[in-house]
Parts: structure tokens; sequence; C-alpha cells
């Protein structure tokens, strides 16, 4: 419990950077324009979307009680981009309009994604990779669909839809840092229920927790996390499926210190990965969720076969 | 003052299956046994006695107050249930998982208080699984997780507990050992037992109620002498059974030859 208050408080720190970022006073050296236009809205992006998708990795995983739940592996992400890309199509400018849509889609999968798996109050991680699989290629295919009729020529949505964290209007950065640290706080706050969901539904029932209100609101937060993320970096996946994993290896399970932790984790690991996928192919730059994904698949088949091993299949 | 009450209860899931008129009265410091053959309604019936599924008719009542009219942590005070489902996908610490007992205790932003942590102490030693509380769940026996899930319910501090076959996949020491721990909390704490059990011989020698259940009715209720004889049993299970006092304390036990 300490060890959560005080990475809370880590986390904390890391808004006040954030929002003091942008006061940082002007100075007229080139380098430091470079770093202030362009380097800092990217660290801080890394921050950002890192802990965006770990944080709503960790409270996902623990609702579904399946250490593989993630949500690019769930298809929420891709759901978001469908929303962003069918915003920038029907023409909608307003920042408004572009987050409301990346909700509303990563809500929508995750609904289906949800009713697709459950058969008789259980979902069993076969039917919910499943579910997953289909909801992420039906959004894909609309995602694509989109970009080969009106954005064929453009790689800025290519890279987009390949993740990447070149984003530098600070009103995005902004409105998105802002919902992700207070999608993460509010899920901290169900830290309790989310530790007693994975002993299963019933027994949290029995235990006092209210179900059904706890999972709604948990879906509903990690979505706006997943979509807030999306909307500003698009598809970086397996963050949240590694850094939670990785954490829960390190911290344990308990979700009051596992959410801090992985949110501190995800921007870390994408920080890392984004300086990796700057650097790797000069002077060319690879969209930093090429490299996750390439990183990313290989562990979930190392986690799929352990768990396989284990029995718990 | 009976602690549980059910009035005409029924209930269906939409198919074949019906409970029906259902009228049981457990008052405070039962030690109650629901019997009955596979598909019987045991197990449903228990779902609806800890509130877990709403009956369609009648009406059940703890100490006096309809279920529903509870809140969910009102509930979680008086009554912990354990269930058939089981989930240790996840390496919590036993104490952390004992912990969770206390959760209709807190609220949101209450942190454990000296007297949460003594409860889960006095939980852990009384089920003999206080060496065991730094240890993984996932990693422990089934005889040493079942001692642990009783120890959270104790640390629940209920009037009722309720679970479903508590000895199913367990050797025979370790049956005796939770259904002793069951006896001594009933007698020594006075809570009320309710305990669905495919084992008519640990039913008779544990529970002094049984409730015989037979395709969503309620056949008989009352002390196993009375209930778990011959002549019922072959009736209500269709199965070719003798009934014969234990040559240990003389209460009924079940026998059967492999001819026919």
């Amino acid at each position: 419990m300490k060890g959560g208050s005080s990475l809370l408080v880590l986390l904390m720190a890391m808004l006040l950077l954030a929002g003091g970022a942008v006061f940082i006073g002007p100075v007229s050296d080139p380098s430091w324009t470079i770093i202030q236009e362009i380097r800092l809205p990217r660290v801080l992006l890394a921050i950002i979307v890192g802990i965006g998708l770990a944080g709503a990795g960790a409270v996902l995983q623990g609702i579904l009680r399946n250490p593989l739940a993630d949500p690019f592996i769930l298809g929420t992400s891709s759901a978001a981009a469908a929303g962003v890309i069918l915003a920038g199509v029907l023409g909608f400018q307003h920042y408004s309009a572009l987050y409301f849509m990346s909700l509303a889609f990563a809500l929508l999968s995750i609904f289906a994604v949800y009713r697709i798996a459950q058969f008789n109050g259980k979902t069993p991680v076969q039917t919910l990779i499943l579910a997953g699989v289909i909801v992420n290629l039906f959004f894909n295919a609309a995602v694509f669909l989109c970009f080969s009729v009106f954005f064929r020529e453009s790689y800025t949505v290519l890279f987009y839809l390949l993740g990447t964290l070149t984003e530098g209007d600070w009103g995005l950065i902004g409105i998105s840092g802002t919902i992700i640290l207070l999608g993460l706080g509010f899920t901290w706050l169900f830290s309790r229920e989310l530790n007693i969901l994975t002993q299963g539904e019933a027994t949290a029932f029995h235990l006092g927790v209210n179900v059904g209100r706890a999972k709604k609101l948990l879906f509903v937060a990690s979505s706006a996390m997943v979509a807030a993320a999306v909307a500003v970096a698009g598809l970086i996946g397996f963050v949240g499926l590694i850094v939670p994993h990785m954490m829960r290896m390190i911290v344990g399970p308990d979700h009051r210190v596992l959410i801090p932790a992985s949110a501190l984790g995800g921007a870390i690991f994408l920080i890392l990965a984004d300086s990796l996928a700057r650097i790797l192919v000069p002077p060319l730059e690879i969209p930093v969720g090429a490299l996750t994904a390439l990183i990313g698949s290989p562990y979930f088949v190392y986690l799929l076969r352990k768990r396989h091993q284990s029995g718990k299949f | 003052m009976p602690s549980l009450l059910l009035k005409k209860v029924g209930f269906d899931y939409g198919d074949t299956f019906k409970l029906e008129d259902i009228n049981l009265s457990i008052p405070e410091g039962s030690f109650l046994a629901l019997i009955g053959p596979n598909g019987s309604g045991k197990t449903t019936l228990l779902q609806l006695m800890s509130g877990l599924l709403e009956p369609k008719s009648g009406q059940i009542a703890l100490d006096g107050r309809p279920l529903d009219q509870l809140s969910r942590s009102q509930l979680a005070r008086q009554m912990a249930v354990i269930s058939s489902e089981q989930h240790f996908e996840f390496p919590f610490p036993v104490a952390e998982v004992v912990t969770m007992g206390r959760f209709p205790y807190l609220g949101r932003f209450e942190q454990l208080t000296r007297s949460d942590r003594e409860i889960v102490d006095e939980a852990l030693k009384w089920t003999k699984t206080l060496h065991l509380r730094d240890r993984p769940i996932s990693q422990l026996s089934s005889g040493e997780r079942q001692r642990v899930l009783i120890a959270r319910a104790v640390a629940q501090k209920p009037s009722i507990l309720m679970l479903d076959e508590p000895n199913v996949h367990l050797d025979l020491n370790h049956q005796i050992a939770i259904f002793r721990l069951l006896r001594r909390l009933n007698q020594e704490s006075s809570v009320t037992v309710v305990v669905v059990l495919h084992d008519l011989t640990a039913a008779a020698v544990f529970c002094r109620t049984v409730a015989l259940l037979c395709e969503g009715k309620l056949a008989r209720t009352g002390p196993p002498q009375e209930v778990i004889t011959t002549e019922i049993l072959r009736e209500v299970y269709r199965a070719d059974i003798e009934v014969h006092p234990s040559p240990i304390g003389g209460t009924p036990q079940v026998s059967y030859s492999a001819d026919s």
C-alpha cells in the first residue's frame, strides 16, 4: 500500500511536469527550438500514451481475469482508430468530435468483444482472444477501406495507423493527457474491486462488490484511456500486454500498486521504444507501433505457451 | 427468530428446470445440508438464498428483511459464501486473499484499521493457515486453498456461511478437517452454516438438519436420521441402496452392493 501511494505521488509529479512543460521559457537557440517543438512533445506523448495503454491493459486484465488481455489484441485500439479516421472522413475538425468518435468506437468494440466471448457468465481465454481477433479484423478492414478511398496518398495517415508519436499539437496532447490521467486515477480508486474481481464474479458479489456497476465503470474508464491514446498516437500495440505483465512479476498482482507501476512502466517502455524507432534505421524513422508489435507478438506467444504448459488453459 | 426464511420461493431458467414452492426456515445457529440428486436444484437454491439469483416468485428474508432490500455490503457483512467457482490465475498472497473478507466493511477511501488486521490474523490462525500467509494462493494444494477461503469467510464476520460442496476434490483427511472447522465455527461462534453436499455420510455426521431436494421441490426436511433412510433415498435417488447406523456414533450411513 505504501508503494502504491508513493508511486501515485510520482505520477502526480509527472502530471506537473507535463503541465509545466508548456510554460518552459522562450530561448532563441535553434537546438532549444527543436527540443521544445519536436522532442519535448514527443517525450510527453510517449509518457501519456504509455500510461494510457499500460494502465488500461492492467485494468482490462483484471476485469477479464485474464493476463493475456490487451487493448490492441481485444480490438479496442483499432476500433478507436476507426472512429478517428471516420471523423476525418466526415470532415469533423473539432477536437471534441475526434475524441467522441474515438471513445464511442472503443466502447462499442469492447462491449461487442465481451458479449461475443461470454458464455454462461464466463469469458474463457480462447473465445476472448478469438472475439478480439474478429472485432480487430472488422475495424481494421473499416480503417483500411477508409484509407484506400480517402487517404490513399497520405503518409501521415499511414504512419498514424502504424502508430507514431509525431503529433505536435499541444491541444491534443493536453486533452489526451488529461483524459488518461483522470482515467488512471479513477480506475486506481477501484483497485480493491479489481483485486476481488480476479477471484471470480460470484465471489466478488458475495464479498460485497457491486459487480455489474464496477465492471461497467472500469470498462468505460479503460476504453476512454485507450481512445485518448489512440487519438494522438494511432495503433501502438502490445504495450498494454507486456508492461502490466512484467510489472505483475515485479510488484505482484495488487492493483493498488500494479496500476501506478504499469503507468510508470508504460511511460518508460514507450520512451525507450520510440528512441529505438528513431535511431534504428538512420536517417529514417520507423513507426513505433511497428516496433512494439515486433517485440510484443513473440512475447504474447511466450505467455500463451507458458499458460498452456502450466495447464491453465 | 429464523435467520433465513424462504416463503413459497420459485425459480426457473426459462428451460425445463424449475424450482417450485420452496418453504424453508433456517433458525440462527443451524447446521443445514442441502442434499439431492444431480439436477434437483441444490446449487440453484443456494444461489437464491445467497442473493446471487433473484427468485421469480416468493420471498427470501434475512433476519426479517427481504434480501433485495439489502445493499451489497450489508449482505456481505451478514453472509459469507464460498461458491464452487474459484479462480487462482492471479498469484495473490494468502494474507491478501483473506483481507478481501474485510471489503464490505471498508469505504472507498478507508484504509484497513488495526482491528481489521487483527481479524484477518485471527482468521488465519483459526483455520491454521497463518504459516501460509505470504505464499501465493495459486501455489497451494486444494486442501490448503479451501482452508484459506474459509479464513476469508471468517474474516467477513458473517452470521451465516454458505458453501457449495466444500469437500469436492479433497482427500478424506482434508474433507474431515474442513467439516470440523465448519462445526467449530457453528458451535463456538454460533454461525449458521448451510452447505450443499453430495456426500450423504458427511451430511449425516456433521449436519443437524438436512433438506432433501427432488426435481426442484423440497421433498423432506429434518434431522439426518429422519431424512437419510432406506425408503426415502430409494425413492428420491432411484438407487438400490441400504441405510444402516454407523458403528461409531450411529449416524445413518449408505451402503450398496455390486449385484442388483
